[in-house]
């Protein structure tokens, strides 16, 4: 077969082109962090179609990976709230790196959660058309511009948006879950219930 | 007495043509959701005219299950055995990047051995999810013997990670800082104490052995065949540069020209003290994302033959807290998974369950570019241009 071209060579990154990759956007964008070999930025959501333009255009970053968003809420329905305070709101994340290194970016915005507007990607990435339907139906954010804004997986007349914080898990208030024995205090939770007696 | 008649010299046949244009009217055809070739339950609502396909819509979600939701529920070990649904033919696969981003999260180093065990059993996922594509794709395009090969070929690599994990298809082998003792182990020689069972490296060798003779064998059986070469050559192009914007990756994405496999980028588990190949392909259509896949099996069974004779000793599960407690962070971690990049985002505020989980999976991606691939196809191309594309619905819609 000559369809092959075997690549034997190996492309880690090493530490220095790492650091000088983070460099070169910190320059760009301020609000840059390094945490746990993940680089995220944080834009202000009437830059967000202009933050991707520029790290497609300038940084060579034209891998769409992902798009999705977080509902940060003191309040929570099913699972654990954070521990400490955090201000409502939605965190829209989305993913982009590159096909000839491991450089990946997660560039994020806030969006208020009474005005859940944001800017579509489609025009730059078209990848970010299924990503944002799923967003749309998930979280509620409105994705303006979008070619095609509907539902992506749910039914048609599904009301609610599942992903939201304060979504109930039905078939967890239905039957309660039997890992719960499975799982020991916390330390601190013995200490609590020790000092309650 | 019947006349014979000279074909080169009939007396009207010469001069009839067609000069009228059959106007066709245009057709919504529907395809799915139980039609075999979907791998699952997805629906295509394509708009035809004649046997030319001008729009297709995907419709998803008949598999949704909302892991990200059950997962906001779930303390960490437990989401181990979620995402072993996910891509269901490769279950062992979807453990890797999940359990490595909470370790990254907990700072804990896992020891070498249970790093080379992992990714033993990670390159067998690839090579059975590989052998259920040999078998379902030309399967789908009209050969029915290469399922049987491939069923019995795959046989033999389930057969090892049963020995090991207990599980054919969901292993839930992985857990944090390790792996978990292998199912039937007992104390076999001085090497092996309690983790891998009796046998093991003996067995992997033959069996490796009987997958490179069967990847030689489906080379010659299903890429040398002329009816698999006219269905698929040429059929489907796929051009590095959409590609790349629809987020496709994997052997798609290498089919397409771009030698991006994640195994040679990143080190979430030591590839690097290996010696093996990336396949690429030329053209981007269907034949080449074929090849490309068959020829990564072979590369996969020299991995695991080097493995195993460099296999180092020590333990297979480090130090952790009884209660799995990741401290507050973020982070994505990603890895080559048979069917393209795998992703996990995990953000935790430090509670037993993490906040929220973003599962990036590889077929979703890859099969939001059938509306482009489709566009101008023709309708027998469909099955062949979905088949490459190797996808599965648990993978779609999570």
């Amino acid at each position: 077969m000559k369809i092959l071209k075997l690549n034997g060579e190996r492309k880690t990154l090493s530490q220095s082109e790492i650091n000088e990759f983070f460099n070169s956007i910190k320059l760009k964008f301020t609000k840059t962090t390094f945490e746990f070999d993940t680089v995220k930025i944080n834009v202000q959501p009437k830059n967000w179609v202009e933050a991707h333009e520029i790290l497609k255009n300038e940084f060579k970053l034209n891998f769409f990976n992902w798009l999705s968003a977080v509902d940060w809420d003191n309040e929570v329905a099913v699972g654990d709230p954070p521990k400490e305070q955090v201000t409502p709101m939605f965190e829209i994340m989305s993913c982009l790196s590159q096909t000839d290194s491991n450089n990946l970016v997660i560039i994020s915005t806030n969006i208020s959660k009474e005005i859940p507007d944001i800017e579509s990607l489609t025009p730059v990435y078209r990848g970010a058309d299924w990503h944002e339907r799923e967003a749309y139906e998930m979280f509620g954010i409105n994705f303006l511009n979008h070619p095609n804004l509907k539902k992506l997986y749910l039914p048609d007349g599904y009301e609610g948006n599942p992903l939201l914080k304060s979504f109930e898990l039905i078939s967890r208030e239905v039957k309660p879950w039997p890992g719960d024995v499975d799982v020991e205090a916390m330390p601190e939770d013995k200490v609590a219930t020790e000092e309650e007696k | 007495m019947a006349t014979t008649m000279d074909p080169n010299n009939l007396p009207f046949l010469s001069e009839a043509s067609v000069s009228v244009e059959i106007e066709t009217e245009d057709m919504t055809l529907n395809i799915g959701p139980q039609h075999p070739s979907t791998h699952g339950v997805l629906r295509l609502v394509a708009k035809v005219n004649g046997e030319k396909i001008y729009n297709v819509e995907p419709v998803l979600g008949y598999m949704h299950r909302g892991y990200e939701k059950l997962a906001e529920v779930r303390t960490y070990p437990q989401v181990t055995t979620l995402v072993n649904r996910i891509d269901w033919v490769s279950g062992f696969a979807n453990e890797i990047p999940f359990i490595a981003g909470a370790e990254k999260l907990m700072e804990i180093e896992v020891p070498e051995r249970a790093q080379y065990i992992r990714l033993i059993l990670t390159e067998m996922a690839r090579i059975s999810s590989h052998f259920v594509f040999n078998g379902a794709f030309p399967l789908e395009i009209g050969a029915l013997t290469p399922l049987f090969l491939a069923m019995e070929d795959r046989e033999r690599v389930l057969d090892l990670l049963e020995s090991v994990t207990g599980g054919r298809f969901h292993p839930n082998f992985n857990r944090i800082g390790g792996v978990k003792p292998a199912a039937g182990a007992g104390p076999t020689t001085k090497k092996d104490i309690q983790d891998l069972p009796a046998g093991f490296y003996h067995d992997t060798k033959i069996a490796m052995e009987k997958v490179l003779e069967a990847v030689e064998r489906f080379e010659n059986l299903i890429g040398g065949n002329e009816v698999f070469k006219a269905r698929t050559k040429n059929v489907g192009i796929l051009t590095k540069e959409v590609a790349e914007e629809f987020g496709v990756s994997g052997p798609i994405l290498r089919a397409s020209g771009v030698p991006f496999d994640l195994r040679k980028y990143s080190d979430y588990l030591p590839y690097d003290n290996f010696d093996f190949d990336i396949p690429i392909g030329q053209n981007g259509d269907c034949y080449d994302r074929w090849y490309v896949r068959t020829a990564e099996m072979r590369e996969s069974a020299k991995i695991i033959l080097q493995a195993i004779d460099s296999m180092p000793s020590g333990p297979i599960q480090s130090k952790v807290p009884k209660v799995i407690k990741v401290p507050k962070g973020q982070t994505y971690v990603r890895a080559e998974n048979p069917k393209g990049e795998m992703g996990y985002y995990i953000i935790s505020e430090g509670g037993l369950g993490p906040y929220r989980l973003k599962i990036r999976t590889a077929s979703f991606s890859n099969i939001s570019i059938l509306p482009v691939m489709l566009e101008g196809a023709l309708l027998p191309d469909l099955i062949a241009i979905m088949g490459s594309l190797d996808f599965v619905l648990g993978d779609v819609d999570r």
